[in-house]
């Protein structure tokens, strides 16, 4: 038994944050992709009904973005683009590939997790307005018909995109052993720290967790 | 008619088409003459009694119109369409205004929802309110406006070409009750030979710009109509290019398959990655004392703040 140094990378609140985006971000991308892929309507029973989907997409869909844009107050500073990120993307394929001695060091957040983040910031945006546009019965009417034509097809290519984003980054998440535990608990090792994020130990803000390793 | 007669079906790929009607059936139609209507608006009535329609009692826009628009309680509107003419007096345009039953319903296309909007055989064009999920993709698509969503239970209505009088073999109850004979039903054949006689018949009157509106950018309708002038369709309110619009033909069309493709492309990809490279896991006795880094100053048990 010995004690372990663990280091804090994410708070509380992110956490909560975060997973309660994962929680209504499920219940929003089952229930519109019922709609998108009507194929897929039974996707949508999770809401219990095809018309209960309906009604309860938009509202877990506000309640996905609007906690996000508190996220991008609180991580904003971690996703500022630092100096040696150009070379980590151009060297994408030896990260991919985990041939680590030729991947630049980077800290707290690697540019594919900065680009994957301000994509999340920017769907989430253009789908609430393009939702609000679209959101029968309460709003449709104050617009014409041609411009919610279009918000419907914008709000269809975002919400892709914002899927195809998502399955990225539970891929990643996933891949990397120790990101999820991250996630749930906030605290990684100091050794996970060094491999996939040095720059963060010079953090002068870092903190440390003492837990009893059993 | 059976269920068995729908020939288009909202919701479904033409991969997994539905049942596909056999025989083949005459398309119908319903014709209206708007150089023989008189606006007495016996269609409109007749339609709200046979479908049991009660529009609540608007307010006085101006207008003889009304109600001022279609709605979920009103499926067939007579429009009083106010022109005036080169010598500045006023006249009515009126319009049987109602779904016009596309050939290539823009509203179907549109659709969300599994069987909720289907078209059969003998073209008309139908929802089926059980099933629709009230999300107004058709009202939003529709080029002539008509369906409308019930402010009560949230889904879509609109003129069922009274299926269920057709079933049993009578006409439509608008036609029915049209005391002018503007109002013709049968099938699309012999309409549009009606409508072919009575255009040279105006022609012939000195109506040179009468003709059929039958707009072929929706593949043609089941409502047909005709007009005195038919270089303008807009002074009777109706759209003079009717289609379905270049966003819903790209969602459907192309955001569709090719969101499909890049979902489970990218799930591939990401497969293929934990097979091949496998996880990226982190050797924990890389521990090494390099702790000088770590604050050991303001240990703290919790991550609180």
């Amino acid at each position: 038994m010995h004690k372990q140094n663990m280091i804090l990378r994410h708070k509380l609140f992110d956490r909560i944050c975060h997973w309660f985006i994962v929680a209504v971000g499920l219940v929003t991308f089952l229930t519109g992709f019922a709609f998108f892929f009507p194929s897929f309507q039974w996707l949508g029973a999770i809401a219990g009904t095809p018309q209960m989907a309906r009604f309860v997409h938009p509202i877990a869909g506000l309640m996905m973005c609007l906690p996000l844009m508190l996220m991008l107050v609180r991580y904003y500073h971690h996703n500022k683009w630092e100096k040696n990120d150009l070379t980590w993307m151009l060297a994408i394929k030896d990260v991919m590939l985990e041939n680590e001695d030729k991947i630049p060091a980077i800290g707290h957040y690697n540019p594919g997790q900065k680009v994957l983040f301000r994509t999340f910031v920017v769907t989430s945006i253009v789908l609430t307005v393009t939702g609000f546009m679209m959101w029968q019965p309460y709003f449709a009417h104050y617009f014409a018909s041609t411009a919610i034509e279009w918000a419907i097809l914008l709000h269809a290519i975002c919400a892709v995109i914002m899927l195809i984003f998502v399955i990225v980054h539970f891929w990643m998440a996933t891949w990397v052993e120790g990101s999820v535990a991250g996630m749930l608990y906030g605290a990684v090792s100091r050794a996970w720290c060094k491999k996939h994020h040095p720059n963060m130990l010079k953090d002068p803000e870092l903190k440390t967790i003492k837990r009893e390793k059993h | 008619m059976s269920a068995q007669d729908i020939i288009l079906s909202s919701g479904t790929s033409t991969l997994a088409p539905a049942a596909q009607v056999r025989k083949k059936l005459s398309k119908i139609a319903k014709l209206f003459d708007a150089t023989k209507c008189n606006g007495c608006k016996g269609c409109q009535v007749a339609c709200s009694e046979w479908n049991d329609l009660r529009a609540p009692i608007g307010e006085f826009t101006g207008s003889y119109q009304n109600p001022a628009d279609l709605s979920s309680e009103c499926w067939t509107l007579m429009k009083f369409n106010e022109v005036t003419d080169e010598n500045d007096k006023l006249r009515w345009q009126f319009t049987h205004s109602g779904c016009m039953h596309c050939d290539d319903p823009a509203c179907l296309t549109a659709c969300s929802t599994k069987d909720a909007i289907v078209q059969h055989a003998n073209g008309i064009v139908n929802i089926d309110s059980d099933k629709c999920i009230g999300c107004g993709y058709c009202v939003t698509a529709c080029p002539f406006d008509v369906p409308k969503l019930d402010e009560i239970d949230q889904k879509a209505y609109k003129c069922t070409m009274c299926s269920d009088r057709l079933q049993v073999g009578q006409e439509p109850s608008c036609v029915k009750s049209c005391t002018t004979g503007a109002l013709k039903f049968g099938t699309r054949e012999d309409m549009l030979f009606i409508a072919d006689l009575r255009i040279k018949q105006l022609h012939e009157k000195g109506f040179t710009k009468a003709g059929l509106y039958n707009p072929q950018g929706v593949g043609g309708t089941g409502m047909m109509m005709i007009l005195h002038d038919i270089s303008q369709p807009e002074s009777y309110g109706l759209p003079a290019d009717p289609k379905t619009s270049l966003p819903i033909k790209l969602w459907q069309d192309v955001v569709k398959p090719l969101g499909a493709a890049g979902i489970i492309a990218t799930v591939a990809v990401a497969c293929l990655h934990r097979i091949t490279v496998g996880r990226n896991v982190v050797d924990e006795s890389d521990n090494d004392d390099d702790s000088e880094a770590i604050d050991h100053t303001h240990p703290t048990q919790s991550d609180k703040e």
